[in-house]
């Protein structure tokens, strides 16, 4: 579903890249988890699949498409939902006024549908007050139930989420790190986490690790992906 | 919509910001407005200055042409004089009353007062005299042939004379002569002249022209007052016997008889009132092709351009208030905007992490502004006017000072009416007395009554240039939004 073909980056020096023609394929249903120490380009290999950024070189394919004929905007509006550490919320709105929000700007199925995005909050372990009171208001754990719950009723194929547990504790981790997997087992979408916890890593059905400027599977989810 | 729907949401939950907004976005719009409507309500004041401030034009003889002709005879006389008593006379025609009709029936001519101005002795009754009252020149009157103690103002209607329509002379007992005491020997004499005589109103006094050839029998028929000693002084129009109090006033046809035969039908000068101060030109262009080079017509619009000069200068401050504080506005809004950008840049991450369009971020902002705008055009329409009042109180009186100070500077214009006496003084604005002090006295009244008004006009324009304001201001920080790289915003 999303190949990486010779993509290449690299800050102010290109002799001084982050990693090189890297190859990579990505299969929807798996949750992926790119591991690796911190600085060595987990962070900036997740932003160039969630199109935050544009490679030195290479392309990147969804669905055997380059993204950038997608443009960047539409890319991140109908192909990927992104899932950050600091969860990122509209702050001045409900979970619920949050959820709607990005419904409407990636135009949804349910565009609108409040009903649904009730229902997916309440899946995701809200409560009917939780839910409609400002965002600041619930706890990290659950902040961050409302940025997955976002991922899940906009219908981009790609999950994308960087250090999505970092600010969570262990218990809340599970939780979080079982949604990912149920969105990609249960709602059949590639997810693709950046993590630097090894229990994380091990939930997950791949796992890559970047070392060394270079990217190694060391688990292929099953089937494994043709590169 | 959803960026409305998203601008509305954060007006809302951001309520101290948004006030705090609302406050500043008023401010700018109440002074925008004061200045709007300071502009508006001057050039209505301006407007209705044409129509209700009078202005007139003045006919009477051509000083500088009879002076032009004086030294041309004196100079064809081989250097001899003129005259067997050496001295150079100057011959001034009066001013014929049938050219004064045909002034009067152009358009544009609203009406027309007629001014006489001789000198009597009196006879049965003894005239005021000052030991510094005999003075002679111009004010003095001794310029020529012999005068009399009296001075004898001959006028169309009292009421027509400036020194009564502007109030520096009241009729304090009887009447004040009209139209109708034309071919009469009806009198109004000064109150002084009549305590020192014993005059009262019915009583009948006796005078004689200036060379005592012949004697006249006047019917008091009103008495008159000056408002202070000071104007008595200078608006008397003394041209006899120096006493200010010693001037009465008759018909002009008496003041003629007065004068001579050869005077029957004329006048010193005729003050015809224009409609508005708009056809001054246009009437006094008309009019001269009516006269000879013999006469002279001068227009007395000071009144509208008095006001005029003064609501020009409050129309330049008004207009530097609304650049000014557009200008002001703009760049303080711009820099809110800006840093309202740098402030929420973690927001626009997030819409642009979604994929929103960078046009539809920017127009989330324009509409936060716009919504502010609404209640800060709302604010500044309740409060333009109370503002807009003060300020333009401040400004006319400003403007009154600098005009008057002008005016003065520029040598009292229209003003020391006063005739010189009949043969050798100055007859420009002979009767009017002081008519330059009254027009200014009017003009400065018009523009205190300077009042601001809100209009539909007005709120327009506002929400327009309010509206220019917030595009200057959003496009000035959209800049930071089109630089803004979410990578770095949500990641780094």
């Amino acid at each position: 579903m999303l190949k990486t073909e010779n993509l290449t980056y690299w800050y102010n020096d290109r002799d001084q890249y982050l990693f090189k023609d890297v190859n990579l394929a990505f299969a929807a249903g798996h949750s992926y988890a790119i591991v690796g120490q911190s600085g060595s380009g987990k962070t900036t290999m997740v932003s160039l699949l969630a199109g935050l950024d544009t490679p030195k070189a290479g392309r990147i394919l969804i669905d055997d498409q380059d993204i950038k004929k997608h443009g960047l905007t539409n890319y991140r509006q109908s192909q990927v939902a992104i899932v950050f550490q600091a969860y990122n919320l509209f702050t001045y709105m409900s979970a619920l006024e949050n959820l709607m929000t990005a419904m409407a700007i990636t135009k949804a199925k349910h565009k609108g549908d409040k009903a649904y995005a009730k229902g997916m909050l309440t899946k995701l372990g809200l409560t009917d007050e939780q839910m409609t009171k400002n965002v600041q208001k619930l706890s990290g754990g659950q902040q961050q139930r409302v940025a997955i719950a976002r991922t899940m009723v906009c219908d981009a194929p790609l999950v994308v989420a960087d250090e999505p547990t970092g600010n969570l504790d262990e218990d809340n981790t599970t939780e979080v790190i079982a949604l990912f997997n149920q969105i990609a087992h249960e709602a059949g979408k590639c997810v693709i986490i950046v993590t630097h916890e090894a229990a994380v890593a091990a939930q997950c059905d791949g796992v890559l690790r970047l070392a060394h400027r270079t990217f190694t599977w060391e688990k292929q989810p099953q089937p494994a992906v043709p590169a | 919509m959803n960026f409305a729907k998203r601008a509305w949401l954060n007006l809302i939950a951001k309520k101290g910001r948004t006030a705090l907004l609302i406050l500043v976005t008023s401010a700018i719009m109440l002074f925008v407005m004061a200045g709007l409507l300071i502009k508006s309500a001057a050039n209505q004041a301006t407007e209705n200055a044409k129509d209700s401030i009078g202005a007139t034009l003045t006919l009477s003889a051509n000083r500088e042409a009879a002076f032009k002709k004086m030294r041309e005879s004196a100079a064809s006389s081989d250097g001899q004089p003129a005259k067997p008593s050496g001295k150079p006379s100057l011959s001034m025609s009066p001013v014929k009353l049938s050219t004064a009709e045909k002034i009067a029936q152009l358009t544009g001519v609203e009406s027309y007062s007629v001014a006489v101005s001789t000198s009597a002795n009196a006879k049965s009754f003894d005239a005021i005299t000052t030991s510094s009252g005999q003075m002679t020149g111009p004010m003095g009157g001794k310029g020529g042939a012999s005068t009399g103690d009296i001075t004898v103002s001959g006028v169309s209607s009292t009421a027509s004379n400036a020194n009564f329509s502007d109030k520096t002379y009241v009729i304090k007992k009887g009447r004040g002569l009209t139209a109708s005491d034309k071919n009469t020997n009806n009198v109004v004499i000064k109150s002084e002249l009549a305590t020192e005589n014993d005059l009262k109103v019915g009583d009948t006094i006796t005078i004689k022209n200036a060379a005592k050839t012949k004697t006249y029998k006047l019917k008091v028929v009103g008495i008159y007052k000056a408002k202070s000693t000071a104007s008595t002084t200078m608006g008397g129009g003394m041209m006899g016997g120096g006493d200010p109090s010693n001037t009465i006033f008759t018909s002009y046809t008496f003041a003629n008889t007065l004068k001579g035969t050869k005077y029957k039908d004329t006048a010193d000068s005729v003050v015809f009132t224009v409609t508005t101060p708009s056809k001054v030109a246009s009437v006094k262009k008309a009019a001269t092709k009516l006269i000879s080079s013999k006469f002279s017509l001068t227009a007395d619009d000071q009144s509208y351009q008095m006001v005029r000069q003064s609501m020009s200068s409050v129309t330049s401050f008004a207009d530097k208030i609304v650049w000014l504080v557009a200008i002001a506005g703009t760049i303080i809004l711009a820099l809110i905007v800006v840093l309202m950008i740098r402030e929420r840049r973690f927001e626009i991450g997030i819409l642009l992490s979604l994929g929103e369009k960078r046009a539809k971020v920017i127009a989330q902002f324009f509409v936060e502004l716009f919504v502010i705008l609404l209640v800060g055009v709302g604010i500044a329409s309740a409060g333009g006017q109370f503002v807009g009042d003060k300020l333009a109180a401040q400004v006319v009186s400003s403007a009154q000072t600098t005009t008057s100070s002008t005016s003065q500077l520029g040598g009292m214009p229209g003003g020391q009416g006063g005739p010189g006496g009949t043969q050798g003084g100055s007859r420009t604005g002979a009767p009017s007395g002081m008519p330059g002090q009254a027009s200014q006295q009017k003009a400065q009244a018009k523009q205190a009554k300077l009042a601001t008004k809100v209009t539909f006009k007005s709120v327009a324009i506002l929400f327009g240039l309010g509206l220019a304001i917030i595009l200057i201001a959003i496009l000035a920080g959209a800049g930071g939004i089109l630089r803004l790289n979410p990578k770095r915003i949500l990641i780094g």
